[in-house]
């Protein structure tokens, strides 16, 4: 069911993210290209001849895409800058999110439609009626409490404050995904220790690595232990997005754009019930906890709302890596597929599978979709153990190929 | 003789090798992104040989690039 008028954004960091987040009930994506984006580093990053492609994408499925062009603008960017935004244009895509005053100008010339990104740290409302005279969609800053989110909301209804389209602009929050310690993204700590600009999308992530504070007199050394005192918990408002809504927020965004397509699935799936839910008047306990259950199986550092309901500091994490209940393992990817029957055949390059195991499969036209191998067909027989070498087929619904990434799923230990 | 090698297409125009070494390294206008000054190209990968003076130097960028993408050998 599709509800009210509310926007679920979800990121699209690959072509598998960007039809992960389509099958799971996504209204619209934003994604970036080339290193004017915040994840520059991003090993599966677009580039500019994909703007096409995934313009195309969203439109045969009917969501709207966005591209996040909101890094930090040098004079010798302005000319990718411009031939980024011509490509925009061209290929309809929907909007741009941007932040450096170079992307909000050139952006009002060539008359594509903008959003403000939180990297704009947008505290207020007239914060709001300001950039509302160059944009249609405002970012708000993710420090924000839930009541400033509700006075802002109603501030825009009450002065009547108008997108450059002439509707009433849309107020946009991040309602899942990592959180920076530093305030609005806008950090110098990987810049200071390793010259990369968090900034210019570099983030070394230096924050979440454990320290040790030294006593300058004694030279003692204390370890900071359990927890990590400058990585936050990530995001997670699945339990108050009753409160979100009421807020009167129009666009709810997922954040991790360098994320896998398991990630952008589960998180996309789960916020879409529970958004359908609330409409339909089920949003129960219960059903909030099974979502918890399944937004834990993918990437986390465990969770917490956000500065939504008060918080001043952050809540810090526990652990380095992710605190996900279930890990993926790679284990091959697609060789053949046979369209007549419905067969996909993959090649075991690691590891191994046996009958039980649960497969999941990431690619660019299924996205990601997780099957349980009742029986295993390896070299054409059945058999009990697939390894290195073996080739495995399995029916399945949509066209493999090279792209296409085996994984089974185990438990995690930290799980 | 020492090469200096640069992954060009991973770069993220970030600046710091023009700033440190102006003598060997220019902002494209074009694509934003770093170029090795009179170096020779290979399938996106961009060599040139230099002279022992400009080593210590070239090994300084090579560290401060935060993509890791400039090889000194
Ligand atoms: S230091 Fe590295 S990333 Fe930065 S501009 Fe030079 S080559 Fe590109």
């Amino acid at each position: 069911m599709k509800k009210n008028n509310i926007e679920l954004l979800s990121p699209a960091g690959s072509f598998d993210s960007l039809q992960a987040a389509i099958n799971a009930g996504a209204d619209a994506v934003y994604f970036g290209v080339e290193q004017l984006n915040m994840r520059a580093k991003s090993v599966n990053s677009f580039g500019v001849d994909d703007i096409a492609r995934v313009a195309d994408i969203a439109r045969v499925n009917n969501i709207k895409a966005y591209l996040t062009l909101n890094t930090i603008i040098y004079g010798h960017d302005l000319q990718l800058l411009r031939s980024i935004l011509t490509e925009v244009k061209k290929h309809g895509i929907d909007a741009v999110i941007a932040s450096d005053f170079a992307v909000i100008e050139q952006c009002s010339q060539m008359g594509i439609p903008l959003h403000i990104s939180t990297q704009a740290n947008v505290s207020n409302i007239e914060a709001v009626q300001f950039f509302s005279r160059f944009a249609d969609v405002i970012v708000l800053a993710r420090e924000l409490t839930l009541k400033q989110v509700h006075d802002i909301c109603n501030e825009v209804r009450r002065k009547g404050i108008k997108g450059v389209s002439g509707d009433l602009v849309k107020i946009e929050v991040f309602i899942h995904g990592a959180l920076c310690m530093a305030v609005s993204g806008k950090c110098y700590m990987s810049l200071h220790t390793q010259n990369a600009s968090a900034n210019r999308g570099a983030c070394t992530q230096n924050c979440r690595r454990p320290y040790l504070v030294k006593d300058a007199e004694t030279q003692e050394e204390l370890l900071i232990d359990n927890e990590y005192i400058m990585s936050p918990k990530d995001l997670c408002t699945i339990g108050v997005l009753d409160q979100i809504i009421r807020c009167g927020v129009d666009v709810l965004k997922i954040e991790g754009r360098s994320k896998g397509a398991d990630y952008v699935h589960v998180t996309t799936q789960c916020y879409r019930e529970a958004l359908d839910a609330l409409e339909s008047g089920n949003y129960t306990a219960d059903k909030i906890e099974a979502w918890l259950r399944r937004l834990s199986t993918v990437y986390n550092r465990g969770f917490w709302e956000g500065y939504y309901l008060g918080h001043k500091l952050g809540e810090w994490t526990s652990q380095p890596g992710s605190a996900a209940t279930e890990k993926k393992i790679y284990v091959g990817k697609g060789s053949n597929y046979y369209p007549k029957t419905g067969i996909a055949e993959f090649t075991v390059e690691t590891g191994s599978i046996k009958p039980g195991d649960t497969l999941m499969i990431t690619g660019p036209l299924c996205g990601m979709v997780k099957e349980k191998a009742q029986k295993l067909v390896i070299n054409g027989r059945v058999g009990t153990e697939a390894v290195k070498g073996d080739k495995i087929t399995i029916p399945f619904g949509i066209k493999v190929g090279r792209q296409d990434k085996l994984y089974k799923i185990v438990e995690a230990a930290n799980g | 003789m020492a090469k200096i090698i640069h992954y060009r297409n991973k770069c993220i125009g970030c600046n710091i090798c023009f700033e440190l070494q102006p003598e060997l390294w220019r902002m494209s206008m074009k694509d934003g992104k770093a170029t090795l000054l009179r170096s020779q190209e290979k399938r996106d990968t961009y060599i040139i040989s230099v002279s022992e003076c400009h080593l210590q130097q070239s090994r300084d960028v090579a560290k401060a690039c935060p993509v890791n993408i400039i090889k000194v050998l």
